[in-house]
């Protein structure tokens, strides 16, 4: 009963916020989503006290018949794999919350959808049928297009249309796949298990995978399915973005661990060279495309691409240090990508612009945003993988773990892991350094920027504390999940 | 402990103002005392290596590990007494500075980083701390980030660092794949039975001397130091002293690795001369009061890479120490006369001899002690250079000899122009610094003269003064050719810029580095912009372009589809029935 109570607590929280009765002022409705939201957050937390970090396989499973004959039952678990999401997303979500201070168009839906997209997550990372993961993972695409769409910037139509489009196609693919899962084993039992050649010949893994992989690889991003990231990041508000870039790529990821490597390890190992090439491409690709942005966001948004491809090539290598890393690169990226994109939502909402060839010197002291300056400069610098930030052993647990089997490819993401220094240091260099508002052509903001009350920079602070307590404590993270990493790697051979 | 000391006070004060710059160097001063207080202890009772375990994962095992060795110790006292002396120099250099914590903050962040990679037993640990001096450094460097030509410097500083970083980190992983141990004492003897292919060894080996050839300051790497001067005195003191050393101790403890790969080594000493020759030269063309320093630096560390590439520990450290302490005194005596004058062209000074007793006399002393002057630290490792060499290579005593010569010319090219000839106008009305940077100026000048006595009896080296008399008439003499040199050569103004167009193509080819900075625009920063533009424009002319036409496509196809409504429910049914055969059809055909 106890995970069910994190589908309940959002599910029933957002119910309420739309059947409340009578007018109640976005900061009271904010007000109440916090609380929901801390409740669930403390809820996911508490789940660490029952869960038995020493054991690889499924815990707290919770089972139940609902519509059989299709094959969807309810069917929720926890294992190292999922917790650290799960407890990824209680965080988020509440900073998200706590950051969305300026609503006031139709507070009521947003806060409400806020709180699906929080519960169709957790439905998603828990689900131990597939169809009942299938329904979670659309389940969280309506909301967001909403929010895209209804409280995004000035170009929301296309960036929304573009979102939903893209990513209801990679959701026909999942479908696809998992159709095709129960067509070929000739049973309608969806729940997880391993695919082995005794089953399925090899050509119906591969493409029932390469289904899946396209299906995930979008929704990650990964080159070349990736442009629609940008553009949702762009024209999102600053808590979706959050939202975004921390959570819902990270049910790509998930995804692609969970059901392409463990459902087909097999087909995995086969495909498993092109992907580790994939993935240096989509880091490369993603970099360098980075370097290229002169707006904030969307270079945050293409590192995103570019950090979302050594999960891909830590999965391929499917050693367990490789996944161990991958999932550390999940979480910590979630956390760093949520500070930059609050310090650039700060600068966003105190400038009015995001363009790095208009905004200079933003760090000053007495009229610019210093706290939000030092903030981005570490995430800055905890994304670019330097030591003492979570960024780093992520970076260092994936490369050590592909660079035996695939070299070269390990080899060229390094170096674009050499590249996310050159584009965040331009950020930085342009946006914070410098004077204030003596930039060559338009001045962006004459007047003094008001400065940011300490309470506002609360979540950052907070993300940021957890970028540095997991990159100096990183057994807290590698603790919890090591025994199923290790196993999934043993399945598909990865020790070898 | 000892590490974390210096280190712990660099967070959490970044907004109180003296009380942190007080209370930064009271740690440094209890790190300092109980550094040597662990000194003694292990020069009576020998090492003390400490591990504790930090993160297990699979089959990787990470320490927190230090190795307490007299070497070690030895170069930890180094960074905090002059982490000291700096720190109470900045106290006078940065008196009205108004992010005094923060500077301070900094400070302490980066002590601890390399008082960390000093005592560090693992190499990940070393990578590690290497990589947060680089962030400190990037910090410092940036402190002053509101003036155009920090922001640049800063962004060079950290860049070229991490090239040199994320090449060593490849050397680090794939040396942690290979061997599956990083503690150092582990990889020595990894190495000694290693069964590598000489590709990889090579690999290997130029991945690793990477690093410090970057924090080093070393070709082609060596642009950074020289920029980040532009950052704050007392930093730079810090960077042209023991940032350089923990480079080079880091490198120094890879060292035995690196004999698996004969390339590496030749490709170090490769570097090790270049720098060591092309730094002096450049040195003596620039006319940066705190540029000829740090051209110098890398010229002294070229040295050093060529002691290590030769397998000769004693003398790299022999010379790391004695350039650390004579540096350190050398930028001191410099900061006070850019701080009193406001100006580092040295073409613009003149005459503060008489006016600045103490910058003065730290200059000369710092100079001796660099140059082989007889009987200081300098001349020691010089002539047990020397000797060493003459064994081994003969011909890096040329280099030596030349780089000895030449940082002679230089520095005393450098006193005349600044210290002595007639008072010009920009030094009409400078008074000797305050007392905060006096004191530890005349303090280091002490420890500078000291530097033999204490040589002779910490180093337990039993040939320290063993050197053949040649060897010490060969290392006096360039000293002297350089001094003569230096002190005959005309310093008009005329001469500054020489209208003989062979002369003046040779000065301006020194004087812009050899135009290093041009070939780096040229080379590496041209490729990365231009695939990033070309990835830029693939994305959205192609990727968005494939996306838009598909949509398109789409698009038209629904208005054709249009025409064929004929709107009955069940017509619609029917298709969609229709499809649903068909694709179910042909996935179990094809899957089956």
């Amino acid at each position: 009963m106890y995970l069910s109570l994190l589908l309940l607590i959002p599910f029933l929280g957002a119910l309420a916020l739309i059947i409340w009765p009578g007018s109640a002022s976005s900061a009271r409705l904010r007000e109440l989503t916090i609380v929901l939201l801390a409740v669930q957050c403390v809820a996911s937390f508490a789940l660490l006290l029952p869960f038995d970090p020493d054991q690889a396989g499924l815990q707290l499973v919770e089972q139940a018949r609902w519509v059989h004959v299709i094959g969807l039952d309810y069917a929720l678990a926890v294992d190292g794999l999922s917790l650290p999401l799960v407890l990824m997303n209680g965080v988020l979500c509440l900073v998200a919350a706590v950051a969305s201070r300026e609503i006031t168009n139709r507070p009521r839906i947003y806060f409400a959808l806020l709180l699906v997209i929080s519960g169709a997550v957790n439905g998603a990372f828990l689900a131990q049928n597939l169809l009942l993961f299938f329904l979670f993972y659309e389940l969280e695409l309506i909301p967001l297009w909403l929010l895209i769409a209804v409280w995004g910037g000035a170009n929301r139509a296309y960036a929304a249309t573009k979102f939903l489009i893209v990513t209801a196609v990679s959701g026909v693919l999942i479908l696809l796949a998992f159709l095709g899962l129960a067509l070929v084993t000739g049973t309608m039992d969806f729940s997880l298990r391993p695919i082995l050649s005794g089953e399925m010949g090899m050509t119906s893994q591969l493409v029932l995978m390469g289904a899946l992989l396209i299906g995930f690889g979008i929704k990650i991003p990964l080159f070349p399915f990736h442009t629609w990231l940008p553009d949702a990041h762009t024209e999102a508000s600053t808590p979706v973005s959050v939202l975004l870039a921390g959570v819902l790529l990270k049910l790509g990821t998930y995804g692609l661990l969970r059901f392409c490597l463990g459902l087909f390890p097999e087909a995995w190992q086969v495909a498993s060279p092109w992907l580790a090439g994939w993935a240096a491409i989509s880091v490369l690709y993603g970099s360098l495309a980075a370097i290229a942005q002169t707006d904030m966001k969307r270079m945050v948004a293409y590192s995103s691409v570019g950090h979302m491809g050594y999960v891909l090539l830590a999965a391929a290598a499917a050693t367990p240090l490789g996944l161990m890393g991958a999932l550390f690169q999940m979480v910590s990226h979630g956390l760093i990508s949520g500070v930059l994109f609050l310090a650039v939502g700060v600068v966003y909402a105190r400038t009015g612009t995001r363009d790095l060839n208009v905004l200079r010197g933003l760090l000053n002291p007495e009229r610019g945003l210093p706290l939000t300056g030092s903030l981005m400069i570490i995430g800055v610098m905890a994304s670019a993988g330097i030591p003492g930030m979570a960024g780093f052993i992520s970076e260092f647990l994936i490369f050590r773990g592909s660079l035996q089997p695939f070299p070269l490819a390990t080899l060229l993401s390094m170096v674009g892991s050499g590249l996310t220094a050159v584009y965040f240091l331009l950020l930085v260099n342009r946006a914070f350094f410098g004077r204030l508002a003596i930039a060559a052509g338009a001045v962006v903001n004459p007047r003094i920027l008001q400065s940011v009350p300490l309470r506002e920079q609360v979540p950052a602070i907070a993300l940021t504390l957890g970028v540095l307590v997991l990159g100096l404590a990183p057994e807290l993270l590698s603790g919890l999940s090591e025994a199923a990493t290790t196993s999934l790697s043993q399945l598909s051979g990865g020790l070898s | 402990m000892v590490v974390s000391l210096p280190w712990a006070s660099g967070w959490f004060r970044r907004q109180a103002h003296r009380p942190a710059a007080y209370l930064n160097i009271l740690l440094t001063l209890l790190a300092f005392v109980h550094g040597s207080l662990l000194l003694q202890e292990v020069f009576l009772q020998g090492p003390v290596d400490l591990s504790y375990p930090w993160l297990t994962v699979a089959d990787l095992e990470l320490d927190i590990s230090f190795s307490l060795t007299l070497n070690n110790l030895v170069a930890l006292e180094l960074i905090t007494g002059l982490s000291l002396f700096s720190q109470v120099y900045s106290l006078g250099y940065m008196d009205k500075e108004w992010a005094l914590a923060r500077f301070f903050a900094l400070l302490g962040f980066f002590e601890g980083a390399m008082s960390g990679v000093v005592l560090s037993d693992s190499l990940f640990q070393s990578y590690f701390l290497l990589e947060m001096l680089t962030l400190s450094t990037y910090l410092l460097v940036g402190f002053w980030y509101a003036q155009p030509l920090v922001v640049t410097a800063a962004r060079d500083a950290f860049l070229t660092k991490r090239v040199g970083d994320v090449l060593l980190l490849m050397g680090v992983v794939a040396l942690c794949s290979f061997s599956g141990v990083m503690g150092f004492g582990d990889l020595y003897a990894w190495a000694a039975q290693n069964n590598l292919t000489s590709f990889a060894a090579t690999l290997l080996g130029l991945g690793l001397i990477a690093g410090p050839t970057g924090k080093c300051a070393q070709f082609p790497m060596h642009l950074w130091l020289d920029e980040a001067m532009e950052g704050p005195n007392p930093a730079s003191i810090l960077r042209n002293s023991v940032v350089v050393t923990c480079g080079a101790i880091v490198l120094l403890k890879v060292m035995p690795i690196l004999q698996l790969s004969p390339v590496a080594l030749a490709v170090l000493l490769v570097i090790g001369s270049i720098s060591a020759i092309g730094g002096s030269l450049v040195a003596i063309a620039q006319v940066d009061i705190k540029r000829t320093l740090s051209y110098s630096t890398t010229a002294h560390l070229g040295l050093v890479f060529i002691a290590i590439a030769l397998q000769i520990p004693v003398l790299a450290l022999l010379l790391l120490y004695t350039h650390a302490v004579s540096k350190a005194l050398l930028s001191m005596s410099v900061g006070g006369v850019i701080a009193s004058t406001n100006c580092q062209d040295i073409t613009e000074l003149g005459g503060l001899g008489s006016r600045m007793p103490a910058t003065t006399t730290s200059y000369l002393v710092g100079g001796a002690g660099l140059v082989a002057f007889l009987p200081l630290g300098g001349f020691l490792a010089m002539a047990q250079g020397i000797e060493l060499l003459s064994v081994r290579s003969v011909p890096f005593m040329a280099v030596f000899l030349l780089t000895n010569a030449l940082t002679a010319l230089n520095l005393v090219r450098v006193f005349r122009h600044v210290f002595l000839g007639d008072v010009l106008i920009k030094s009409r009305r400078a008074a000797e610094v305050n007392w905060q940077m006096a004191l530890p100026m005349v303090a280091l000048s002490v420890v500078v003269v000291l530097t033999p006595v204490l040589l002779v009896r910490l180093e337990s080296l039993d040939g320290l003064l063993a050197f053949p008399l040649w060897a010490a008439a060969l290392v006096v003499g360039s000293g002297l050719i350089g001094l003569v040199a230096g002190a005959v050569l005309p310093l008009s103004k005329a001469w500054s810029r020489s209208l003989n167009p062979l002369l003046r193509w040779f000065q301006d080819l020194l004087a812009y580095d050899f135009y290093t900075e041009r070939f780096y625009r040229i080379t590496i920063v041209n490729v990365v912009a231009g695939f990033s533009r070309l990835a830029f424009w693939f994305d959205r002319n192609v990727v968005d372009g494939v996306l838009h036409g598909v949509a398109r496509l789409s698009m038209q196809s629904a208005e054709g589809l249009k025409l064929s409504v004929s709107g009955q429910s069940q017509s619609y049914v029917l298709t969609v029935l229709v499809a649903i055969v068909l694709f179910l059809t042909s996935v179990s055909w094809f899957l089956t």
